[in-house]
């Protein structure tokens, strides 16, 4: 399974390239080429253990106030 | 090696490393990545005077891919004149990728080979046990492939005297002193200065080191009669916020330092000499 925050993105505004990147939705940047390993769970990794942008994301999502519903 | 070697002129063996694992063309858009390109860059260095090329594979979208190892080396052999191809094993793949560096047909003449693990990001450390390293350096015996001996830091360097007393290893070593940051050798000239006093007898080193530190720490390693590796794997910058337009650029700044210092550039066959590659 791949990280629910890992595009393919072929420009970024300024940048243009001739094939599609792996770009984090959390940053929203670009990520390198090793690191896309980590977003696509290849080989032993894992995006929920070995990376640490998803892990710091997931756990401020959770710590957001909910809103009151009254 | 000595800084008595460099006023003997020995000759300096330059390697490029133009590609590389860890950046994309996101980082720089002139870091070549596909087997055509890679190859005319390196055609490029070879003119200029390098002798090895540490060559890495990626896949149409950049991404790592060992796989792509043979395409590169088929594009080297073909654009090139004689230039020594130094395959990766490192990174931080498994075992059966880091293997793909010397099971290439033809075998290339040099592989690197990591000396130990080292950190990435917050959890990843790169999987190297000594089993692994081990039978990576026995295969590379058994295919005749010269290992360039990563050495990115002191532990490591501990690590390279385990495999020459257990007789792995044959002279003359090969050892890549690496500096930058993480759990590489602090990028300092007097840590430069302590790895090399360091080094096992029978050695030769070359000196590989990141961002800023490339120019000055490579031109130290060739006053104290080392070798020198540059490209844009290490350093996507020419200076202070200006990206290198191409390795070649890298490549001739340093040739140009090189040569005037006296030394002279080692052709790919006078590297094999050194290197005692058959």
């Amino acid at each position: 399974m791949t990280c629910p925050y890992l595009e393919y993105r072929r420009s970024d505004g300024d940048q243009e390239f001739d094939h599609e990147r792996p770009y984090c939705g959390v940053t929203e940047e670009f990520v390198s080429p090793m690191k896309a390993d980590i977003c696509n769970d290849r080989f032993q990794f894992d995006h929920e253990s070995d990376c640490e942008l998803y892990k710091d994301h997931v756990e401020r999502l959770a710590e957001e106030p909910v809103a009151d519903d009254d | 090696m000595s800084y008595q070697h460099y006023l003997d002129q020995r000759k300096l063996i330059l390697t490029v490393a133009t590609t590389g694992g860890v950046h994309g063309k996101d980082a720089n858009p002139n870091l070549p990545e596909q087997p055509d390109e890679i190859a005319r860059q390196v055609r490029e260095c070879e003119k200029l005077g390098a002798a090895i090329v540490h060559v890495h594979g990626r896949d149409e979208r950049g991404e790592n891919d060992p796989e792509r190892l043979q395409a590169v080396n088929d594009a080297i052999r073909e654009e090139c004149d004689d230039i020594v191809i130094q395959n990766t094993t490192g990174g931080q793949s498994p075992y059966e990728n880091r293997v793909a560096g010397i099971r290439t047909d033809p075998p290339p003449e040099m592989a690197s080979l990591d000396m130990g693990p080292f950190n990435r990001g917050q959890h990843i450390i790169t999987e190297h046990t000594r089993h692994n390293i081990e039978s990576l350096a026995r295969e590379m015996k058994e295919k005749g492939v010269k290992p360039e001996l990563e050495v990115f830091n002191n532990g490591h360097l501990n690590e390279t005297y385990r495999l020459i007393e257990k007789d792995i290893l044959d002279p003359p070593y090969y050892i890549n002193v690496i500096l930058g940051p993480g759990t590489f050798t602090i990028p300092t000239p007097e840590n430069l200065l302590n790895m090399v006093n360091n080094l096992p007898e029978e050695s030769h080193f070359n000196v590989l080191a990141t961002g800023p530190h490339q120019l000055p720490l490579t031109t130290m390693g060739a006053i104290l009669g080392g070798h020198v590796r540059v490209g844009m794997e290490d350093n996507l910058y020419y200076d202070r916020g200006e990206p290198a337009q191409s390795n070649a650029q890298l490549v001739e700044r340093s040739v140009e330092i090189i040569e005037r210092m006296g030394r002279d550039l080692a052709t790919p066959d006078e590297a094999r000499d050194i290197l005692g590659i058959e």
